[in-house]
Order: structure tokens, then C-alpha cells, then sequence
């Protein structure tokens, strides 16, 4: 068994602190993650993401704590594990007199890829990033979009185990965000495992397969998108889809433990419930109500919060801390 | 050092016009300097003056550029990209290091080359006292360069910004001026393997510690 499985983890980090004099950046940061995942680092600006990412990658040193990435310590053994991660920095910049294929040739060469693999694999990486027409263009030529693109590409040229991305789809349009979104998809399915930091919800909900709410310093919360919204599943409103509306379906407002009634279509109602209701007697009798009143029910559901707003709750609560 | 990284830096000096400038420039201007110096009865050999040239700019040149490059690329983040592949930092800037030094090392003779073959076709060749001189000035001018350039690598490692890095290049400068000078005060009889010998020590002495600075370094 290999020392990463014995941790339980492809990267471990375990009680992570960074300070700069007397800014605490990394408090006590502690998260696994498994092969293959997808891992979305989410934090308002100033939270500590682009620590995180740089202590993991070895641009800057821990103050407290251990991070292990495979079976190697970091940054004891940095070098090992630059040969199986590949990063793209929050903001990347090249040597502006490279063209693409010369600044993409070095890359592959300093990573250890050999001579007769390189031309194939910047070839490949330039079509799985949609940059396929630019292999000639000079750095200098290229958008702040392209530029981006270009170091995504760079970070996947030599097959990386772990693709560690901050913040990659800022300043991309739409288009682009959606390829960019498509080929982290693509390779978290081929085994890949990524961690991407963003502070755009609707990114991370759409790719990651695991999120870490990162707010002053420390960690808040790790889970799927699932388990994170399971803290606040039991939502105080319901949504009732009606197959028949006698009318009167809307009289259960007076009921108690019932704060309001929104009819957002005509088969449907949002009932808001007292904050203070049980839930589970209220919905009780909500159903029964409706009955009464003529009105057949479809479904009923507790509404399910969306990620900006499991997101708020976390942030609201480290601020209240 | 890292011959794909050196190759690369030449490479951008070829692509970026440096080595043009400084391959035309500088004979250029020991031509400019020929044309204004002013007439004192006696034509002053093209060589000496080319040689002049070399020594009073040459390692200014040399330590200037490497200073604002690194500067410039560490403010820009160009590292980060190579400092997370399995590849030991100290290459980065010894490759630098000895990529400028090549071209400036280039213009340099280059400039003295063109002295020589001015003066060979305007007075039928330069003194062999004069030629002699040349050659040991170039021989001393090279390993201040050398120490003017590992001055600018340390300086482009230590300095945040750009302004402060000319500031400390240009009074760092005058400090390594007085080095040629050494040997007289010290009543040297020999003073060139005296010079070069300390230009080598204080170039890697001083290598060394930007080497140990930008290995320690923290890249926010």
C-alpha cells in the first residue's frame, strides 16, 4: 500500500498555517483529496485560495503543518512532484518574445518529455484547449483569453497526475469558459486529478465533484455539492406542484406555521414556512390542507438551495465567527 | 546550468533586437566617439578608443539588462512557470547570467575587431603597443564584466522593482570601478592576472549568493 492511500488521499494537507507577519493567510487548512476528483476551492478575494495553491505547488514555504502530494512530502520533495503536476497561475505571463510553439517546447522539455514526443503533445494539448491556430503566433499576439488558454495548455503538456488551476476561466468569454469547462470535465474522467480555485459559483458547481469553502484563512466546509446543501436542505419553504387547482389552494397561508403562500405558475405554489415552524408537522398538515381544498397534488419538495446560496450561509457564518 | 535555458536567453536576446543593438551598437559607437573626440594634433588610435568604449560601459550594459530582466520577470510571475517543473532554480539565473554575459562578451570583441581592422585600413595597422594594451584592457574589461553582471543578477533577484534595481545597479557600478584600481593601490607588480583573478573570485561570490537567495526565495 502506498504512502498516499495509508494517508487516505492524493494531496493531504494537513493543518496548514501561513502567516506574513502578523497576517494570518492560512489558518489550520486541512482537506483530502482522492485520485481522479475534482476539486473546487471556493473563497471571496482575499481568502487565502491563491496560498493554498502556491504552498501547494511550492512557490511558497508553510508556516505550520504538512502537505503530501502522492507519496511525496512538499516541499522536501518538489522535485518528484513536479513531474506529476502541471499548474496554471492565477495570473500566467510568458517571455513575450516566445512564439507559442517555442514557449510550449521548452515546457515539455523542462518537464522531461522526450524530443519525438513534444511536437505531438503540443498539438494535442493546443486542440483539447481550442487554441489550435496560433502554434506559430508570437505570446505578443495573443489575447488576454488566449494567453489563459495558452497556460492551460502548458500545464497539461506533460500528462500531469495533478492539474492544479487557479482561478482558469477569468477573463475567458463565454465560449471559452465552456471549452475550458468541457476539458476539465474530460480530464477528471481520464483519471486527472484537478484543483481548481474560482470565486465564480455557477463554474465550480458545474465541474467540481468535490467543494472546499475556504473564508479568512480557514477552511468552512468540504463536501460534494449534495452533502454542502444537505446542511441546509430543510429550507424553510416547500414547492407544491398541483395537478388540479380547485381554487382555493392558496387558503393554506392561514395555516400555522405557514409565514406565506407564492404562486410562481399557475400549478404551482412556494410555501414559505415560520422559521420557527416543525417542519415536518407543518408539511404534515399543509398536505392534508390542500386536500381538503380540492387541490390534487403532483409533488411536494423542500426547495433546494442553490450553491451561491449554501455559499453565503458559510461565508455569513466565518464572518460572524 | 540548463543549455536548453542558456540557448532560450540567446534566443530572446536574437529575437528581442538586444544582440543587434549591442553587436552594431557598440562599434557604432566607438565610430560616433572617433567622429566627435576633439582633434588634438595627433589622431587617437580607433583601437583605444574601442577599447575605452568597452571598458567604461560594457559591464553598466551588461548589468543593467540582467538586473531589469530579472526584475521585470519576477514582477511579471515568467517564473512561476519554471520553478514548478522538476528543474533546480539555480539554472534560471546562472543561465541568464551567462547568456548576457556571452552577448555582451561578443559586442566586446566585436568592437575591438572593428578597432583594429579601422585602424590596420586608415594608418596601415595600430601600434603593437597599443594593440597589446587592447588586448590586456579587453582581457580586464571581460572580467569586470563579469562581476558587473553577477552584480546585476543578485541586484535583479534582491530589488522589488525596476527603479530600484537601475538605482542600485548605477551605484554598485561606481563600487566595482574601483577594482581595476586595486592592483595600484596595493602596489601589484603584476596587476592583470591580479584583476582577473579577482574578477572571478568576486563573480562567483557574488553568483553564489544570488543563487542561495533565489533558491530561499517565496514567489507571493
Amino acid at each position: 500500500m502506498s504512502a498516499a492511500n495509508e494517508r487516505n488521499g492524493f494531496v493531504v494537507f494537513e493543518g496548514v498555517s501561513k502567516r506574513y507577519q502578523s497576517l494570518l493567510a492560512l489558518n489550520d487548512v486541512s482537506f483530502k483529496i482522492q485520485e481522479g476528483e475534482i476539486f473546487g476551492y471556493i473563497g471571496p478575494n482575499g481568502a487565502g485560495k491563491t496560498t493554498t495553491i502556491k504552498i501547494m505547488v511550492g512557490l511558497l514555504r508553510s508556516t505550520q503543518g504538512t502537505l503530501h502530494i502522492g507519496d511525496h512530502p512538499m516541499p522536501e520533495e518538489k522535485s518528484e512532484v513536479y513531474k506529476l503536476l502541471g499548474y496554471l497561475p492565477q495570473n500566467v505571463a510568458f517571455q513575450e518574445w516566445r512564439t507559442v510553439n517555442h514557449a510550449l517546447r521548452t515546457f515539455g522539455k523542462l518537464s522531461g518529455l522526450k524530443k519525438n514526443e513534444i511536437e505531438d503533445r503540443i498539438e494535442e494539448v493546443l486542440e483539447l484547449v481550442a487554441l489550435p491556430d496560433v502554434r506559430n503566433k508570437k505570446i505578443v499576439e495573443l489575447s488576454g483569453g488566449m494567453i489563459q488558454k495558452l497556460g492551460l495548455a502548458q500545464a497539461l503538456l506533460h500528462n500531469p497526475r495533478l492539474l492544479v488551476l487557479d482561478e482558469p476561466l477569468s477573463g475567458l468569454d463565454p465560449e471559452s469558459r465552456y471549452e475550458v469547462k468541457q476539458s476539465i470535465k474530460k480530464l477528471g474522467k481520464s483519471g486527472t486529478t484537478v484543483f481548481f480555485s474560482s470565486h465564480i459559483l455557477s463554474d465550480v458547481q458545474d465541474v467540481a465533484t468535490k467543494i472546499g469553502i475556504l473564508n479568512y484563512g480557514r477552511i468552512m466546509r468540504i463536501g460534494t455539492l449534495d452533502e454542502l446543501k444537505s446542511g441546509f436542505s430543510i429550507k424553510h419553504a416547500v414547492n407544491v406542484v398541483l395537478s388540479h387547482d380547485s381554487g382555493r389552494c392558496r387558503e393554506v397561508k392561514s395555516l400555522r406555521g405557514v409565514k406565506d403562500v407564492e404562486q410562481p405558475a399557475s400549478n404551482s405554489l412556494l410555501v414559505h414556512l415560520d422559521s420557527e415552524a416543525d417542519v415536518d408537522e407543518t408539511i404534515h398538515e399543509l398536505i392534508q390542507s390542500l386536500i381538503n381544498l380540492g387541490c390534487r397534488i403532483r409533488s411536494i419538495t423542500p426547495v433546494s438551495p442553490t450553491l451561491d446560496e449554501v455559499y453565503l450561509q458559510y461565508i455569513r457564518r466565518g464572518e460572524n465567527a | 546550468m540548463s543549455l536548453l535555458l542558456f540557448k532560450d536567453e540567446l534566443t530572446g536576446f536574437y529575437k528581442s533586437k538586444v544582440m543587434i543593438f549591442l553587436w552594431i551598437g557598440l562599434p557604432l559607437m566607438a565610430v560616433l566617439l572617433h567622429l566627435w573626440s576633439p582633434y588634438t594634433g595627433e589622431e587617437i588610435p580607433f583601437t583605444l578608443l574601442s577599447t575605452l568604449l568597452v571598458s567604461s560601459i560594457g559591464g553598466t550594459l551588461a548589468a543593467v539588462m540582467l538586473a531589469v530582466s530579472i526584475v521585470h520577470e519576477k514582477s511579471q510571475h515568467v517564473y512561476d512557470l519554471f520553478l514548478v517543473r522538476p528543474l533546480k532554480r539555480w539554472n534560471i539565473v546562472i543561465s541568464k547570467f551567462f547568456a548576457v554575459y556571452t552577448c555582451i562578451a561578443i559586442a566586446s570583441i566585436l568592437t575591438l575587431i572593428f578597432g583594429v581592422a579601422i585602424d590596420y585600413f586608415v594608418m596601415g595597422g595600430a601600434p603593437a603597443a597599443i594593440l597589446s594594451g587592447a588586448i590586456e584592457s579587453l582581457a580586464v574589461s571581460l572580467s569586470m564584466m563579469a562581476v558587473s553582471s553577477s552584480a546585476g543578477v543578485l541586484i535583479g533577484v534582491v530589488a522589488p522593482s525596476v527603479l530600484v534595481g537601475v538605482i542600485l545597479m548605477i551605484y554598485g557600478g561606481n563600487q566595482i570601478s574601483v577594482l581595476p584600481m586595486l592592483p595600484n593601490m596595493l602596489n601589484i607588480s603584476n596587476p592583470v592576472p591580479f584583476t582577473l583573478t579577482l574578477g572571478v573570485v568576486t563573480s562567483c561570490v557574488l553568483l553564489l549568493i544570488a543563487v542561495f537567495l533565489f533558491s530561499k526565495r517565496q514567489f507571493e
